[in-house]
């Protein structure tokens, strides 16, 4: 792992207990385009970041977004709550859910991370 | 006293809340944008949250984040600084809707004090003396005649106005309508309010400025004076002093006088200030800004006062533990605004990264800043780096204080108004006292020269 990947450590006192985080390559930037996976594309998969548009709390929809989880078309996978209002996080089309970055129930800041999304499944 | 106070700002007056709140005992959260991740601002608080993109609109303007991190994170308060939301009224309310404190004045009297005309008006039934001129005029024909019953110069200005906005100066009648139609179209563009009025202009004035403290048990205290008058071009102030050199004891205490019966008919609670322009023995009111200002830490070096924390322990419901009796200034305290600018390109801000920085320390100076070696400038907010405020027992003593300060202050890597400033200091007609708010612009700039890029090695 390098040390550029890392996008959270947790180390909790109690129970001593070390978290690490790597964060999924090659960013967000570009989704794969549908269909390009097995012309010469680079071997890595590609993965698309979904963060948080509101600072508040987030809330998984159900059926629940888990790692692994493949969404056939674009769906809400959870919604942040902020003031009593539910803003929905959405899918924006089809893909497997490769990284979970928060809990159910966790408050969010602007442009957090929550789930990394893999096109190209 | 509140638990947790939410700090709606960045830069070095976040800082300086911040301060206050860990020194009364009470955990701070913090609010960023993207561009101020590394801010010290975020470092220094106990909890932050990323509450938008750089651009202020998205982020420290952005009311839904910020209310939201402040429940989340369960602030009891909310302290907005200067600037951005300190002077919405709308923004107040806000906060007390879900059940927050907003840390200032009650939100009738922000916005009674925001609009300009109401505020003229209510001042001038508190008996406070202001700039003859008229209600809003809605024509240029109304303009004339109202402007003939002040008599030229005069100003226009935006009702809805602040920072010389919508504001222009008619020096004679054939000038009047390209004035007004300028004013109103930049009124309206501004503010989204092109309503303008007429306000005598008052020739060579100095900026004396009263500063307020009231608490919700029905108590209100002056701390003094600050003369504001060394300005910026664009109005904008770069060295601010209390108290105000060479002023006559009963100019001083009419000054006084005033600001507090404005203060008593509005109810003013919380810390706030009353900008006049003071002409020889005339007294004309400004305006009255409800926050903190810039230039409160002059106030503080010379009263021992410490107006961020009286804030706080004032919307927190405490009375003020001091009488005006017990409030004494001490020496003389001047403060200058060091800008990330160029001042021989008519102080063009600069953005970028700032490669050493070195600030002076030593007797009688204090520094409030966000900077260090490697932080950013980023492109969206004011250009004030840092704010170096002086105090000795007399003014000549502050002078020397602040030169020896600004020798010791290095910051490289952008362009700064460090040089010009002391060049100001060494100017024989600041340093004689009591120059007008035009002094800067119209007779020290148009003789300066900046310093050689290689002597300033």
């Amino acid at each position: 792992m390098r040390s550029s990947d890392l996008i959270r450590v947790s180390v909790r006192e109690t129970d001593l207990e070390i978290e690490l985080r790597r964060h999924p390559r090659p960013v967000a930037s570009q989704p794969a385009a549908s269909g390009d996976s097995g012309e010469g594309g680079s071997p890595e998969a590609s993965y698309e970041i979904v963060a948080a548009d509101q600072v508040g709390i987030v809330r998984f929809t159900r059926p629940t977004a888990a790692e692994g989880v493949v969404l056939e078309t674009d769906r809400e996978i959870a919604y942040v709550e902020a003031l009593g209002i539910r803003n929905p996080v959405r899918s924006k089309g089809a893909g497997r859910i490769a990284s979970v970055f928060v809990t159910d129930g966790q408050a969010v800041e602007y442009g957090q991370p929550l789930f990394a999304l893999d096109r190209g499944a | 006293m509140f638990r947790k106070v939410l700090i709606a700002n960045r830069g070095e007056i976040a800082l300086r809340i911040n301060r206050a709140c860990q020194e009364l005992g009470v955990a701070t959260v913090a609010i960023f944008s993207e561009a101020d991740r590394q801010s010290l601002h975020v470092r220094h608080a106990d909890e932050a949250f990323c509450v938008g993109p750089g651009p202020v609109a998205r982020s420290y303007l952005n009311i839904p984040n910020i209310i939201s991190a402040a429940l989340i994170s369960g602030a009891d308060a909310i302290h907005p600084g200067y600037g951005f939301l300190a002077e919405n009224a709308r923004f107040a309310e806000i906060c007390g809707d879900h059940g927050l404190r907003f840390i200032g004045p009650k939100p009738a009297v922000i916005a009674m004090m925001g609009d300009k005309a109401t505020a003229r008006r209510v001042m001038a039934e508190a008996g406070v003396a202001i700039t003859p001129g008229s209600g809003i005029v809605d024509t240029i024909e109304d303009a004339r005649v109202e402007i003939e019953k002040v008599g030229y110069p005069v100003l226009l200005k935006a009702s809805a106005g602040g920072g010389g906005k919508g504001m222009r100066e008619v020096h004679a009648p054939e000038d009047l309508e390209r004035a007004f139609t300028t004013a109103r179209a930049e009124a309206e563009a501004s503010f989204n309010d092109g309503r303008l009025y007429v306000e005598k202009l008052i020739i060579k004035p100095r900026h004396i400025e009263v500063q307020l403290l009231g608490d919700e048990q029905g108590n209100l205290v002056h701390l003094g004076e600050r003369d504001c008058s060394i300005q910026k071009p664009s109005h904008q102030k770069l060295i601010e002093e209390s108290p105000a050199f060479g002023l006559p004891r009963h100019v001083r205490d009419r000054l006084y006088d005033m600001a507090l019966s404005a203060g008593r008919a509005v109810g003013y609670t919380n810390a706030g200030t009353l900008e006049f322009l003071v002409s020889g023995e005339q007294i004309y009111f400004m305006e009255m800004n409800t926050r903190i200002q810039v230039e409160h830490p002059v106030t503080e070096m010379v009263y021992g006062v410490d107006l961020v924390k009286e804030q706080i322990r004032i919307s927190a419901g405490e009375s003020l533990n001091f009488t005006q009796d017990d409030l004494h200034p001490v020496g003389h305290a001047i403060e200058v605004r060091v800008n990330a600018e160029d001042p021989a390109n008519n102080f063009a801000p600069a953005a970028g990264s700032l490669t050493r920085v070195e600030f002076p320390g030593g007797p009688g100076v204090r520094v409030d800043t966000h900077m260090f070696s490697g932080a950013q400038i980023p492109p969206y907010y004011d250009s004030m780096i840092a704010k170096i405020i002086v105090q000795a027992r007399t003014r000549d003593a502050a002078i020397a204080r602040m030169e020896r300060a600004l020798a010791e202050t290095r910051i490289e890597g952008v362009k700064t108004t460090i040089d010009f400033a002391r060049d100001v200091l060494r100017d024989p007609n600041f340093i004689a006292g009591g120059v007008g708010v035009e002094y800067l612009a119209t007779s020290f700039l148009p003789n300066w020269t900046a310093p050689s890029e290689t002597a300033d090695v």
